[in-house]
Formats: structure tokens, sequence, C-alpha cells
């Protein structure tokens, strides 16, 4: 069992599928940070080493401050590996990257606690503003233009100014 | 009491109604041009090739419904043999051939019967029986920065440990001559053995796809031994993997550690002094289809339509250039398909008479196809 940001994640469950356990990972985003890391699809939990269990963990407390990756040099077939060994590249920082890289789902990603807090200042935005969305979450109302005249049993048990996300 | 005395059965249930069948031993000296299609068990021993580098799924499912491991000799095995036995005396460069042919034909048989016979001639043997294992992102990766591709040190141990554990007694006279090539590792000596080498790989996974790659060199350099390197699910290297890299741009199979090694091999950018390179086609994954480069290099049809503008990546033309096609029938001929017949007759394993019209009429409905003749016709059939 390993517990990363007060979150236990089982032995026997593929990495790939007990980081969707996190608030704000699904499928995709962990597909995605498992490549980051480099873990195959089929590594469970209890394969990780110290160094992989420690570097996911300091991802995910903070995703906007990690480093980004830099672009890999991969071998072309008639590349000949030279005799020492060169230094990994280092990793970029924010501004040293293009636009079109900063729309990797990672480098924005927000999760637990970071992620409930920004739908909660949402709603008090449009409660703020006095916008149609935000009336009806003071409701508790549905909010995207569903029917009330049946259902909205969802709506009226979570939609609140202060919903817990 | 014993049960079957309690029960008032007529015999004890628990013991096998199966005699001993004595099938002959599958031997290079058995296999001669004029050999009749037979049926020949492997030895399947602890060390064995077939049994230490394991088989193709298919064929490990029909080895345990048998009471022993066996084959059928086909003509198709007889030409293979044909074509080791001329590439036993020259470079794997000009014996670089594959297995095709249609779907359940017995690809994969036929280089389970070449591993054997291989291993039974004394050659050294690698085989990978499922390559698909090397590209579906089961085994853990990691960049490197000297070879600007992604080792995969756990698929590498395995390979490596299979190979010393059914090569020991074939290598125990190869000694490394110079380490002037191999100046990134440290520890190697010239004239420490190939045995010892191996080991040292075995100890350390941070070096033991380049110990891989070394030993891979140093048996391409003898001249005592021919090495075949056998591979089956060849076409899944000759396209994308399932691997990710670390911003998520899909991984070629030729920037995997492992599967760039065989490629090399079969594109002869890497040779063996004396030996052969063989690969067999499989139909069994459709994640993993026959790709164009390969399907037109062997001159096969490809399995979907294609045309002048249908993209091709001059990578795997490269990697696929000179490979020789070799063909599996798609249907048995009648001797070979009584003898199949008669092997499953002795094993009890058919619901009803074996008989002459049940023979012919399940090899007609599989039109003599060899997994369709057994596994739909024989297998699945209640007729009576």
């Amino acid at each position: 069992m390993v517990h990363i940001l007060g979150v236990l994640l089982r032995d026997n469950s593929f990495v790939k599928i007990a980081l969707t356990r996190f608030y704000g990972i699904g499928y995709p985003t962990a597909e995605r940070i498992c490549a980051r890391f480099q873990i195959h699809d089929r590594c469970k939990i209890k394969s990780l080493t110290p160094s992989q269990i420690t570097s996911l963990a300091s991802f995910l407390a903070s995703p906007s401050t990690t480093p980004l990756m830099p672009i890999l040099p991969l071998a072309s077939p008639d590349y000949e590996p030279p005799k020492s060994t060169p230094p990994m590249p280092q990793m970029l920082k924010r501004d040293e990257v293009s636009e079109r890289r900063k729309r990797d789902p990672l480098v924005g990603l927000k999760i637990e606690t970071e992620l409930r807090r920004q739908i909660r200042e949402n709603i008090a935005h449009h409660r703020m503003i006095g916008s149609y969305v935000g009336r009806r979450h003071a409701m508790g109302m549905p909010v995207r233009g569903q029917n009330t005249r049946n259902n909205a049993q969802n709506a009226r048990k979570f939609n609140k100014i202060e919903r817990r996300g | 009491m014993p049960i079957s005395q309690t029960n008032q059965l007529p015999q004890n249930i628990r013991e096998s109604r199966l005699e001993p069948l004595n099938f002959s031993v599958f031997h290079p000296k058995v296999l001669k041009p004029d050999t009749k299609p037979r049926a020949l068990t492997f030895l399947y021993e602890e060390k064995d090739a077939l049994r230490t580098f394991g088989v193709p799924k298919n064929v490990l499912f029909d080895f345990r419904l048998y009471q022993r491991p066996l084959s059928i000799v086909r003509d198709v095995t007889i030409s293979t043999v044909d074509r080791l036995q001329t590439a036993s005396g020259r470079s794997s460069a000009s014996s670089r051939f594959v297995l095709e042919g249609a779907s359940g034909s017995g690809k994969s048989y036929t280089l389970v019967q070449a591993v054997e016979y291989c291993y039974r001639s004394d050659w050294i043997v690698i085989y990978i029986p499922r390559a698909i294992k090397l590209v579906d992102s089961s085994t853990p990766y990691t960049y490197n920065t000297r070879t600007q591709t992604y080792i995969q040190y756990d698929a590498a141990f395995q390979i490596l440990q299979r190979l010393l554990t059914v090569n020991r007694e074939r290598i125990e006279g190869l000694t490394l001559e110079s380490t002037a090539a191999y100046e990134h590792l440290k520890g190697l000596k010239a004239g420490m053995t190939l045995t010892s080498l191996i080991e040292m790989g075995l100890k350390d996974k941070t070096v033991v796809m380049d110990i891989l790659a070394v030993v891979m060199e140093e048996l391409g350099k003898q001249k005592s031994r021919p090495v075949l390197l056998a591979v089956d699910d060849f076409q899944a290297l000759y396209q994308s993997s399932q691997y990710r890299d670390p911003n998520y741009q899909i991984i070629k199979s030729y920037h995997l550690s492992i599967p760039r090694l065989i490629l090399e091999y079969a594109s002869s950018k890497r040779q063996f002094a004396r030996g052969a390179v063989v690969g067999a086609i499989s139909t069994a994954n459709p994640t993993y289809p026959l790709p164009l480069e390969l399907s037109e290099a062997l001159q096969i049809t490809p399995p979907t339509p294609t045309g002048p503008w249908s993209k091709r990546s001059p990578t795997y033309i490269g990697y696929a250039a000179g490979l020789q096609p070799l063909h599996v029938p798609e249907q048995l001929q009648l001797s070979e398909a009584a003898v199949l017949f008669e092997v499953w007759m002795k094993h009890k394993t058919l619901h009803t008479d074996a008989t002459d019209q049940l023979f012919l009429s399940k090899y007609t409905e599989a039109s003599g196809n060899p997994r369709q003749f057994v596994h739909t016709g024989l297998l699945q059939t209640l007729e009576t």
C-alpha cells in the first residue's frame, strides 16, 4: 500500500488505474502521467521503485511548478552510439517552452484541494456577478437547462454555493 | 474403501484411461528429404530451448492437450530444415527468412520445429516466441542518452538468462577477444568468457541491455557454431509500439532497444558469421496486423487495400529489405491430415468413432486448414 497526498493506492492495482483515485485525474490524464515518468501500462503499484514514488508524489503535490520534459533525441537507423554516456537533457522552465507545448494537459493540471477550490471560486464568481448560473446554484436547481418538472434530484442534492466538488 | 468400489463403477475414474503413446522423438537424423508425414514428439526437458524460451500461446495450448508435446512433420518442415542446413555454413546476411501464410496454416509450429532442429543440431539458439510482449508496453522501459533509445531492462534480463540456460555448454569455450569496442562498459576484460560476461549482466540491470548487445556481437563473430535468431509475431516489430515517451508521443519499435537489435539482425546491419534469422508472422492479435512495408518486402498481399499513395515508412522499408518469404501452405496434404487425425484419435479426444467419413468431412469443411481442421473440426464436433 502506498500513500500519496493522503490517497491510498493498492499494491496490486495498475498504476494508470490507481492514479484515477485522485480527484481531478481520469484515465487520459493518468496515462499521460505514466508516460511522463516512463511507467509502462502493466506496471503495478508494488513494482514502483522508491524514486518513482517520490517523483510521482512531488509531481502530484504541485503539477504547475514541475519543470517540463525536453524532447528527447532519438536514434536514426544509422546512429552510432558514442563511447561515453552524455548527460540527460535539462528540464525546461515554463518560459522556455512554446505556447503549443503549454497546451499539454499536465502543464495546468489541478487535483484534489486545489481543484475543489477552483470549482468553489468559479461558482462564487457567478454568484457575485449575479449571473443565471450563480442564481441556480444558490437555489439548488439544475444549471445547464435540464428539466425540473421531473428529475433534477442530483441538482437539488449537490448544487450549492459552497459546492463540495 | 476406495471410491471405485463404493460407487460400483466398472473402473477407477481417477486412473488415466490413456496408454502411453509411443511416437518417435524429433531429431535431425529423422528429418530427411524423403521423410513422409509423421508425428514426432519433442523431448521438452528442463533447459531445452522450447521449455526455457517458451512457445507461442496457441502452441502451448496444444502441448497441454497432448500427452507429450509433439508436432507433425510436413513438407514445409523439410524445406525449412533444408534452408537451415544451407544457412549453417554461411553468414546470416544471406539467410534471413520469414514464414508466411494464411491464418492457422502452421507458421508458429514450423518455427517451433526449426528451433528444435537447430537446438538438436548443436546450434546456439535464441528464440523469442512472443515478440508482441516487447512492444505492448508490458515491461519497464527507460531512456538511455548514449544509445538514444528506450532500454527494456527486464526483457533483456529475461532473454539473457534464458540464452545462458539453453546455450551454457555451447558458449563455454567462447571468450571476449577485445574490449576496444566496448569502452562504455566497465569491468570487461579481454579473455573473459561469455558465460561470466552474461552473469555480470544478470547481476546489474543497468548494464544488462549493453551486455546483451555485446554477447550478440561476440556470438556473431565466432564461427565454431551457427546461431539461430528465431522470432514469432515478427510483424509486431515493424510498426509503432504501445509505449509512449514523456511527451506522450508514440515510440516506434526501432526506438526500443530489443526490437531495434532484432531489426538490425533481420536487415543484416548486424550479422552472424554462421547462422540464420528466422521470423514467423502471426495473425492471432489484430492489434498488430501485417504492416504494408513488411508485406511488400515479402511480396504478400496486404491485409487491407493499398495503393501507391498509401503511407510507407522508409525506415521500416530499410529494415525489411532482403527478407525472403518462406510460404507455409494453407492446406494440409491428405497424408499430413491423416497423421494429425491419428494423433487426436490416439489421444481419445474425439467424441465419436474415428471413421474415414468423419476424417474426410472435417478435412473438407476446414478446406485443409490445420487449425480449422483440429480445433473447429475435430475437437468441437458433436457429430456422431
